[in-house]
């Protein structure tokens, strides 16, 4: 046998030894609860497998995500929307009131959408994909230019200096944030050659970038290493029943 | 030389786990010191308190980032429920739903609030910036039932809600660019005062909105749910978490410095 698949039978041997050893003493119990956490255990050390090696554990539990997320959203969408904004409204309504006949509407659109699948009658779907489209613009595009736009560049153009608080801390960020605006801006300019002032303007965006992604990947490690802490003290303390601090 | 810069990830891997499992059983406390981001959204919680206020929580977050967003929600949700601010929950995650169940359960037993007078939870709702829209021009016909499938207009809580506006304040628990959407079609549109509590992948994107005056707070990752704990004085799984995060932190700091220090050594080196 290779040694990956003596070290998977190993893992796999291991983990069974340890559940039976924590359903004898009691730690986990007998009952479907005590099964959810046996589950979530094995799938969260399937999860981190990956850490050694591609192996079809975690493609097992990968694969087991992805389908019980689809079923989850599935369901939420049956019961918080076609359930209760289309069948109950048209097939069920409340006494004293009619069907809601408006609904047929955006239900007729939402299933010319699922045409797509049969190819003959496929074109019908373009009219719900130009309804989406033209009132998605519609709604998206004046609110983009307002929230993402003209609200950002205010900020922006705040004065540095003022007669009555002069130059504080405030005034530094603010000098800060137009001179990282300027010369990002500078750099994506590629109309014009970026040598003497407008290189040196240019470079100093560089460094504004830099200094960017660096904060996003520090940001980035930290949030990763706060999602490891949590299963970690799942494992030790809702799995194993460690006392932790 | 060439061995040291070699080195299989495997043992880092290795390293991370220790600095993880070993301050987890060994806890030592590090001091939390909340930062004006996190102070701002406690402050206007406390205002909207002093005024026996409302306060909208979406809960647009799946388990996969529970370590991040849980404290943040229960955190928040104590702070509300201690103060006597009432809570109107909404997701537009379809994920979110068993979030804000678990969040509310967990804390309204705690301090015996009741459903419909103290809290409520509308569900999840798909279509995004149209649906805040909506909810923006009329919040009861966008929502005629609660997720228990009680009458919006009937229940005490949201009776009088006509518009998002009618909301002091508005907090978005989000791991996407959800809380974009949320400013871009609600706050933008009817400038209700509006906060995030974000995971730290996302906190950097935020800054700018922090900066034009669209959120006035924003909880960023653990730290900032550590943060929220210690100013509402309920520590609880984020403050915990902050003694093995702030150890891993360091334990990758020595492999950058150590990777570099070998890497110039190495260059040096004929």
């Amino acid at each position: 046998m290779r040694r990956d698949t003596i070290l998977f039978v190993g893992f796999v041997a291991l983990f069974a030894a340890v559940n039976a050893y924590l359903l004898s003493v009691g730690k986990v119990q007998g009952d479907w609860a005590g099964f959810g956490v046996i589950v979530a255990a094995g799938l969260t050390l399937a999860m981190y497998s990956f850490l050694y090696r591609d192996n079809p554990t975690f493609k097992l539990a990968e694969h087991l995500y992805v389908g019980v997320v689809a079923a989850y959203q599935l369901a939420q969408y049956w019961y918080n929307n076609l359930l209760s904004d289309v069948y109950n409204p048209l097939f069920r309504p409340e006494p004293g009131k009619g069907a809601a006949w408006g609904v047929l509407i955006p239900t007729a659109l939402g299933l010319m959408m699922l045409t797509r699948f049969v190819p003959k009658i496929s074109p019908v779907s373009r009219i719900s994909f130009a309804f989406f489209v033209g009132v998605g613009a519609g709604l998206s595009i004046p609110r983009t230019i307002s929230s993402f736009l003209l609200q950002q560049i205010e900020p922006t153009f705040k004065p540095i200096w003022t007669a009555s608080a002069g130059f504080t801390m405030a005034s530094l960020d603010t000098f800060l944030i137009l001179l990282g605006v300027v010369s990002v801006l500078v750099y994506f300019s590629f109309s014009i050659e970026h040598r003497g002032a407008v290189g040196g303007v240019s470079r100093v965006g560089i460094w504004f970038l830099m200094i960017s992604f660096g904060a996003s990947f520090g940001y980035t490690i930290m949030a990763r290493l706060s999602l490891l802490i949590g299963r970690m003290t799942f494992l030790l303390r809702d799995w194993l029943h460690v006392q932790i601090q | 030389m060439n061995r040291l810069l070699n080195i299989d990830r495997r043992i880092i891997f290795l390293f991370v786990f220790a600095g993880v499992v070993i301050p987890l059983l060994w806890s030592f406390n590090l001091p939390v010191k909340p930062t004006p981001t996190v102070q701002a959204i406690y402050d206007t919680v406390e205002a909207v308190a002093q005024k026996n206020g409302r306060v909208l929580i979406a809960f647009d977050y799946g388990p996969s980032l529970v370590a991040e967003l849980r404290p943040m929600a229960l955190a928040l949700l104590r702070h509300c429920f201690r103060r006597g601010v009432k809570v109107v929950g909404i997701t537009l995650h379809p994920e979110g739903v068993g979030m804000a169940q678990d969040a509310f359960e967990t804390v309204s037993k705690e301090f015996s609030r009741e459903y419909g007078r103290d809290y409520a939870f509308m569900g999840f709702k798909p279509g995004g910036g149209a649906f805040i829209l909506n909810m923006g021009q009329d919040f009861q016909a966008t929502l005629p039932k609660d997720s228990r499938g009680n009458d919006t207009r009937a229940m005490e809580i949201t009776k009088d809600i006509r518009s998002l506006k009618d909301f002091d304040y508005v907090v978005d628990l989000a791991g996407s660019a959800v809380t974009e959407i949320w400013i871009a079609y609600g706050q933008e549109r009817y400038r209700f005062p509006m906060a995030s509590g974000c995971t730290a992948v996302m906190a950097p994107d935020m800054f700018p909105f922090l900066q034009a005056g669209q959120l006035n707070g924003m909880m960023g990752g653990l730290a900032g749910a550590a943060e929220y704990e210690t100013l509402a004085g309920a520590s609880d799984a984020a403050t915990r978490n902050m003694t093995p995060q702030s150890v891993v932190h360091l334990v990758i700091l020595t492999f950058i410095l150590f990777g570099n220090l070998v890497y110039f050594l190495g260059r040096r080196a004929p």
